[in-house]
This record gives C-alpha cells, sequence and structure tokens, in this order.
C-alpha cells in the first residue's frame, strides 16, 4: 500500500520545494535590490494571506480588522527598541505575544458575534485603535515613530526575517489543519450547530486560531515597519491590511494552503505594476477580483483543485492512512 | 431497565411565544422512543433542549443522572448525546471519512488516531464504507441522512437522538433506515425518534409519545398510541364521530 511518505510524486514534490527554498535563500546574493525587495513583500503578504485566511478560510471568521494586529506588531516593535533597547528580534516576538492577549481579551467581546457582526465589529476595532494611537503622545500621536534601531539594518536581513516567517505561517497553517484542531475549525466554518453538537467546543476552538493568527499576524507587521523604518497610526491600523489579505486569498484560493501564496505573488506583481496608475490602481486591484469572483469563484488554486483534484499542502485526511504515511490497518490496536 | 433520561416540567419559549408549556417524561435504556405529533407540535424544540441548542426557561433534565438542563452541546456530546438533524447538516467541505472523524474525536474525547477505527466502524455500519472518501456535499439525501446518523454514532452515544430521519426517503429507504434502527438497537443504545411515517414508528419503537402544542397527549404502547382517540384527531385528524 502507498503511504504519504513514500509516494513517488509526493518525493518530487519535496524536492521542488527545497530547491524552490534553497533559491529563495540565496537570492540575497545574486538578485538586485529591486528583486530582493519584491520578495520581501510578497514573504510578508504570504503570511498576511495565510492568517487571513485560516480565519475566514478555515474558521469562517471574516475579519475586518487584520490591521489591528499589524499595527501592535509596529508600534510594540517601535516602543520596545525605542524606549527599552529590547532586540529586534525579541521585540518582534514580544510584539506578537502582546497581540495575541489582545486578541483573548477581543475575542471575549466578539466571537459572540457572527458573520458581518463579526467583520464589521473587528473593522471598528481597528478604527478606534487609530483614534487611540493618534492621540497618544508615548507612541508620538498622529505622526508615529521611527524605528531608530533598524537605521542601518541590510535589507538581506529583513528579507531573511520575512523569509523565515512566511515559511513558519505555512508550516503553521498545514500542521494545525491536520491536527484535531484543524478537524474542529473546518467543522465550525461548515456548520457550527453540527459541529458544537458532535462535541466541539466552538468557543475554544475559535479563540486558538485567534491566537495564532494575531500572534504572527503582529510579527508581519512588526517586519513590514522595519523595513519602512517608521509607523504611523493612520497606515498602520489602514484597512488596506485587511483588504489586501482579502485580495491575496480570494485571487489565490479560499480555504487551501497554496492560494495565498499565488495569491501574494500576484498582489505583489500588480500592487508594483499598478503603482504608476495612482489611485487608480485600487479600482483595476478590485475589478480582477470581481472577475475572479464571477469565474473562479473559489480563486485560481480552490478552482484548479475542484475541476482536477489537484492540491498542493493539502489537509486533507485519508481513510486508509495516517499523515505519518502510516496505513490504518497497521495502527497498533492495543491502544484503541 | 434503568432510567436514563428524565424530562421534568420544561418550559421551552422563542422570546414571547411558548412552544413547551411544561412536558415531562422519562426514558429507559435500550429503549426506543418514539415522537410524533403535527407540524408546530414542538418535537424539533424538544430535540433542540435536549441537544442543548435551546435552554428551557423552567424544568430539568436529567441525563444518566446528570442534571444538564444548562450544559452546554458539546459538554452534552461528550456525556453521550448524539443527534441527528431533519434538514442534514453535513460538514460539505469534508469527506464523509472526515465528517464522522469529527464526531469521533471530539465527541467521545479521542485522539484522531483513536478516533480513526472506531470512525470506519461507524461508517460501515451505515452503509456508506464504499463512499468514505467522497466530499460530503456530493452525496444523495439518503446518504447525507446515513451521514448524519455515523457522525452522530462516532460520538459513541448513549442516547441517540433521530429528528426525521425518514422524511424525504422512498419507501425503500425508508425500511433501510428502519433496518438501521434495529441493528442499533441490538448494541444497546438507547434511541429517541422523531418521525411523520407512522407504519415507521409503530414497527420500530418500544414505546410511542405523541405532543400536540408542546404538551404530552399520550405516552405508550405504540399501538395503543395510535389507537387513542385523542392522538387520532389531534395527529390524523380523525373525528370521534
Amino acid at each position: 500500500m502507498k503511504t504519504l511518505v513514500g509516494d513517488k510524486s509526493n518525493i518530487i514534490k519535496f524536492i521542488i520545494l527545497v530547491i524552490i527554498i534553497a533559491a529563495l535563500f540565496l537570492l540575497p546574493s545574486w538578485g538586485n535590490q529591486y528583486t530582493v525587495m519584491f520578495f520581501m513583500l510578497v514573504f510578508m503578504y504570504i503570511g498576511l494571506g495565510q492568517m487571513w485566511n485560516l480565519l475566514a478560510g478555515y474558521a469562517g471568521l471574516v475579519s475586518l480588522g487584520q490591521q489591528i494586529f499589524i499595527g501592535i506588531g509596529g508600534y510594540s516593535l517601535a516602543v520596545l527598541s525605542n524606549y527599552y533597547g529590547v532586540p529586534l528580534f525579541l521585540g518582534l516576538i514580544i510584539g506578537g505575544l502582546i497581540a495575541m492577549v489582545i486578541s483573548i481579551g477581543l475575542s471575549y467581546l466578539l466571537l459572540r458575534m457572527k458573520g458581518m457582526y463579526f467583520a464589521v465589529a473587528t473593522w471598528i476595532t481597528a478604527e478606534a485603535l487609530i483614534v487611540i494611537f493618534a492621540g497618544w503622545k508615548f507612541v508620538g500621536s498622529g505622526n508615529g515613530m521611527f524605528i531608530y534601531a533598524v537605521r542601518g539594518m541590510p535589507t538581506s536581513t529583513i528579507y531573511y526575517y520575512s523569509l523565515i516567517v512566511a515559511i513558519i505561517t505555512v508550516i503553521i497553517v498545514v500542521f494545525l489543519l491536520r491536527s484535531k484542531l484543524g478537524l474542529g475549525l473546518i467543522a465550525i466554518r461548515d456548520n457550527d450547530s453540527a459541529a458544537e453538537t458532535s462535541g466541539v467546543n466552538i468557543f475554544k476552538t475559535k479563540l486558538y486560531c485567534m491566537m495564532i493568527s494575531s500572534f504572527l499576524t503582529s510579527i508581519i507587521g512588526g517586519l513590514f515597519y522595519m523595513s519602512q523604518v517608521w509607523v504611523q497610526p493612520y497606515a498602520a491600523f489602514a484597512i488596506n491590511w485587511t483588504i489586501a489579505g482579502m485580495f491575496i486569498v480570494v485571487i489565490g484560493g479560499i480555504g487551501t494552503v497554496a492560494g495565498p501564496i499565488l495569491g501574494a505573488i500576484i498582489y505583489v506583481f500588480l500592487n508594483q505594476y499598478l503603482a504608476q496608475f495612482g489611485g487608480i490602481s485600487m479600482i483595476i486591484l478590485g475589478i480582477i477580483a470581481i472577475l475572479v469572483i464571477l469565474f473562479a469563484s473559489k480563486g485560481i488554486l480552490g478552482t484548479v483543485q475542484d475541476k482536477f483534484g489537484f492540491e498542493i499542502l493539502s489537509a486533507r485526511r485519508h481513510s486508509d492512512r495516517t499523515f505519518t504515511g502510516k496505513p490504518i490497518e497497521e495502527l497498533d490496536s492495543s491502544n484503541l | 431497565m434503568s432510567t436514563i433520561l428524565k424530562v421534568e416540567d420544561i418550559h421551552v419559549a422563542y422570546g414571547r411565544i411558548k412552544i413547551i408549556p411544561g412536558l415531562s417524561f422519562e426514558v429507559q435504556e435500550g429503549q426506543v422512543l418514539g415522537v410524533i405529533g403535527p407540524n408546530g407540535a414542538g418535537k424539533t424544540t424538544l430535540m433542540n433542549a435536549l441537544i442543548g441548542l435551546v435552554i428551557p426557561t423552567q424544568g430539568k433534565i436529567i441525563f444518566d443522572g446528570v442534571d444538564i438542563t444548562k450544559m452546554s452541546p458539546e459538554k452534552r456530546c461528550h456525556l453521550g448525546l448524539g443527534r441527528t438533524y431533519q434538514i442534514p447538516r453535513p460538514f460539505e467541505g469534508m469527506t464523509v471519512f472526515e465528517n464522522v472523524l469529527v464526531g469521533a474525536s471530539y465527541g467521545a474525547g479521542r485522539t484522531e488516531a483513536k478516533a480513526r477505527p472506531y470512525c470506519l466502524e461507524a461508517i460501515k455500519k451505515v452503509g456508506l464504507y464504499e463512499k468514505k472518501d467522497v466530499l460530503a456535499g456530493q452525496l444523495t439525501l439518503l446518504d447525507r441522512k446515513r451521514l448524519e446518523i455515523a457522525r452522530a454514532l462516532g460520538t459513541n452515544p448513549k442516547i441517540l437522538l433521530l429528528d426525521e430521519v425518514a422524511a424525504g426517503l422512498t419507501e425503500a429507504e425508508v425500511q433501510d433506515v428502519q433496518d438501521l434502527v434495529a441493528e442499533l438497537k441490538t448494541t444497546g443504545i438507547t434511541i429517541i425518534w422523531i418521525e411523520h411515517v407512522i407504519k415507521t414508528m409503530v414497527e420500530s419503537t418500544d414505546k410511542l409519545m405523541c405532543l400536540s402544542t408542546g404538551s404530552l397527549l399520550k405516552y405508550g404502547d405504540p399501538i395503543e398510541t395510535m389507537n387513542c382517540a385523542e392522538v387520532q384527531e389531534v395527529y390524523l385528524g380523525v373525528d370521534e364521530e
């Protein structure tokens, strides 16, 4: 019997993946500055897309407030490094933990709501944070803060951080979806009352999902503002972050692990190319998203998956084998 | 036989509208209790109250010696209450196997690895083994109803609540469901079955309960219940004269 580990096509996929990752790690040594910056943004947006997809595509939590955690990440880094001399790497992690604590508090308020109400409530929370941060002298009010420790840092360092974070977000999403928590998340997304009567604790499952998403989104926010050197409230807590995450997921494929990767590449490419058209660029991005929704409602990879059964980084559970590749018949019956 | 479920004067209301204005009954372990009644009699509301989707404003529900009146649905599931829905609610993005795995792992408190064999056993029992890797969204109505039963069985229930599993099925399919319930009964599981198909109710249940406007009209032997003049008048529209 074939197993996941022994499957020839999986070995080929694994080798291709290793080659791509190796090439990306070597990119700063042979690529020009523009290419490095381009891929650095792609990695950040892969992470952002993965986290929005985790909430909306798998837990059914359509958040319009991911920018809350982007902003928290950026500001935490600025405050910790400027005022307390915390090293940047540690600042990113602490920022993630702060975002996680905030997400726990928010979850107790927001997870009581569903659908549109949840979406609007998350957005309002982000807008409230703009007002709070814009009037808070400690964080530079509306002018924001410079992140002094970042000055002089080579782009390649932030590039590597971003690449590692992007890889980690993908790995976490894959492992999460293949875990019992992921099974519960998808069940809640498909039918929450049936999930509840099947034994799934809806609040706890969504809470864990919010915590993971906020932690990683905050790190991405910190990374982004490391590359910008300056964080200010109107940009850090702007809805544009969530719009970007939504676009990436809608284009790439909602509810797929590989979708946000493809979506992020397309988004960053279009964003760079369309930047010359100023404000019209957002309209063009919107038209592209509408066309994809009309003709491939599950996004590019979601549609490919439906039509051809082709899925990259699948979280699907097969009835005849375990994720370790061990056939179900070989499970130790004494453990049952 | 011992009492596994005791419902003591429960009142259930949606806002100001009282659906169940006081209902009491008991279910014995291993019994198949049928619940009939005209539309709007409060059958599904009773099911929702038993499973925890609505909380009674008054009264008590004692399950296996534990007061579950205000307990959340997932905790009731862990204690051993499994249910199916009148309109099937499969997890459409999941395969049959994954659907049942949710119940077998979360409901029964097992790890995924330990839940898998139980999951396959439940799928086999309802006759969906050949379709175990098919997406639930692609199943026929009968198969969706089978899947509902398998998912509930996966939770290792002491009581299985069936909400109109025969509704919308052909006569042959109803017979399939009836055979399945008969098979489940041999395992000792207690079943509470809401249904409109009278023939099925009379043939498959040990006790039959008729509800009317949320109140108990008759509880007893299935044939005796169906022969009751009040039941015939309310449920079948047959006048005594």
